[in-house]
């Protein structure tokens, strides 16, 4: 199973990235989220939501999603533009990976606040 | 104050350059709560040095439904009474995780600067470069010079510089509630932005019990009266404005929502590029969040058409002018030619409507919001607003959210304020505060 997020539903409220960061820290808090909303091009209004997993980065974008594998080189962007390296603070690859809110009673955090019902638990491969 | 609280009360001076910090006591939260209430509270003790007092409620920045809410607390320009203007997008947020509960701003600094507040940090920079500046270089300047695109600017344009009773002051680029002209306040202290970053942790005092609440809200809101609803049209539908989505469809881009919140009060439109478009734009300002529903209004029944509706709120976000009082005088004068409207903010001046219910901002429409909340009569919504407003500003929940969701009482929220912070709030309490800041 993993998190699927389907970007144009997101409203970028942020409710996912601090549940994530409750069951991290049992506290409120965002450093730990291994979800997070990238907002850094604002006046853009261009905006999406990043998962670190356990060898990947899944990056859902408006146009669509990418999984990017961990450790593999990245191609440079033609565009010259930044993409999500600033979605936070703390890189997400600094970032514990997610563990589908393994041991808490609410199933996955992310997917039970989200308000707009747009992430979803999926089958591996969906 | 061991939760939901960085137990920090952060004082100022602009004059001296003196920053120093007082504990948040567990005593003045039982008599204040939180919120406005403590805002006032501080404004009453430090009233002869002029302050600007920022604050949020306990409930800020968690995970409770719509705690978006930071509030500017001052004496308003426009009504020379103390008057309390909400902040949300995510600015709320960001200031409740700075590692400061509220910050008291007084004096007037002998040159332009900037305040920095993050991580339990403070400091006062030098803004010289940034004065003449409008509210998006700022903002721009801001997050260039620190590195860091995520912090959130209260900051003011040239309106705010200049003296005018309308000057606003802005969050990032966009428009806030402050429909008091505190953006002149922070211009007579030199005071060019506030900028905030926060990455702190609050505690909760009963961290299971807070949260199971929290999913039990937001399962019965996702049900809620506002289902299907989204966006600041549906918004001006709901007030009447019933052909308010054909009139901006071409226009919208996307919905988002301040933190937490779960209706989407914000509409991105895009007025430079195709608005269906999803990838990245290369226009760097293809348009404008619009953020404030009686604004939008007022230029709609005004007979603007959309396209300049929104041309003129971008307009008075870079200049840092009130768009609703904006709005009002363009009803009066009949000046609807977006050019000339940009020329004439300079000279701008009232008489502008004193907005309704004393102290707290316009900006939040006074009446319920695809629910009725039991209040049928007209001549109700306003001490119901008032009471509805009190209570979103003293425990940090979004004020237009909370005009559209009965699930989120009175009730409710004294139960989580208690779970997580361990004290013990309670109705009559709360009765006693709101009667002191509505007063």
């Amino acid at each position: 199973m993993r998190i699927d997020v389907d970007a144009l539903k997101c409203i970028g409220c942020m409710a996912c990235e601090m549940a994530c960061g409750y069951h991290r820290d049992d506290a409120f808090a965002l450093l730990s989220s291994c979800i997070v909303v990238y907002r850094a091009r604002e006046k853009k209004d261009y905006f999406g939501v990043v998962i670190k997993e356990e060898e990947s980065l899944t990056i859902a974008r408006p146009e669509g999603l990418e999984i990017k594998r961990i450790g593999v080189a990245e191609e440079p962007d033609p565009a010259g533009q930044k993409k999500e390296a600033d979605a936070s603070a703390k890189p997400m690859l600094l970032r514990e990976p997610c563990d589908l809110c393994n041991g808490m009673k609410y199933g996955p955090m992310c997917v039970k606040i989200c308000p707009v019902d747009a992430i979803s638990l999926v089958e591996e491969g969906e | 104050m061991d939760y939901l609280s960085s137990n920090k009360i952060l004082i100022v001076d602009l004059e001296t350059g003196q920053i120093s910090e007082d504990d948040l006591d567990d005593e003045l939260v039982g008599r204040k709560i939180g919120g406005v209430g403590i805002t006032s509270s501080l404004y009453q003790t430090h009233k002869d040095k002029e302050p600007i007092v920022l604050g949020t409620g306990l409930l800020t920045g968690t995970m409770f439904p719509a705690s978006a809410l930071g509030v500017v607390s001052a004496k308003s320009p426009r009504t020379g009474n103390l008057a309390h203007a909400p902040f949300t997008l995510k600015a709320g947020m960001e200031l409740k995780y700075t590692g400061f509960d509220y910050v008291v701003i007084l004096g007037r600094s002998p040159k332009p600067v900037f305040l920095w507040l993050h991580d339990g940090v403070a400091d006062i920079q030098d803004a010289s470069d940034l004065w003449g500046a409008d509210v998006w270089a700022t903002t721009d300047s801001i997050r260039r010079a620190m590195g860091d695109d995520l912090i959130q600017t209260l900051a003011i344009g040239p309106a705010g510089e200049s003296g005018s009773d309308l000057a606003q002051v802005c969050i990032n680029y966009w428009a806030s509630g402050d429909c008091w002209g505190f953006g002149k306040l922070f211009g007579e202290k030199n005071l060019k932005a506030v900028a905030l970053r926060g990455m702190g942790l609050l505690e909760i005092s009963e961290p299971e019990d807070f949260v199971d609440q929290c999913f039990d809200v937001f399962d019965k809101i996702k049900g809620g009266a506002f289902a299907g609803r989204r966006g600041i049209e549906d918004i001006l539908s709901e007030m009447g404005e019933k052909d308010a989505s054909e009139w901006l469809a071409p226009f919208i881009h996307r919905h988002s929502a301040c933190y937490n919140t779960p209706y989407s009060t914000n509409t991105f439109v895009y007025l430079n590029e195709d608005s269906k478009t999803l990838t990245e734009p290369v226009e760097p300002e293809p348009g404008f969040l619009i953020n404030d529903p009686c604004a939008l209004l007022a230029f709609k029944r005004a007979g603007f058409s959309a396209q300049n509706a929104c041309r003129v709120l971008k307009a008075c976000s870079k200049y840092g002018i009130d768009p609703a009082a904006v709005a009002e005088l363009c009803e009066k004068s009949g000046q609807k030619d977006t050019e000339k409207i940009e020329q004439s903010f300079s000279d701008l001046k009232g008489p502008v409507a004193i907005p309704d219910g004393g102290k707290f901002s316009s900006w939040s429409p006074a009446q319920p919001l695809f629910s009725d909340f039991g209040v049928s009569d007209r001549s109700a919504y306003l001490a119901w607003w008032t009471r509805r407003q009190a209570v979103a500003y003293l425990f940090g929940i979004h004020p237009i959210f909370v005009n559209m969701s009965p699930e989120l009482s009175e009730e409710l929220m004294i139960e989580m304020f208690n779970k997580g912070t361990g004290l013990e709030l309670s109705q009559e309490s709360l009765d006693t505060v709101i009667d002191d800041v509505c007063s």
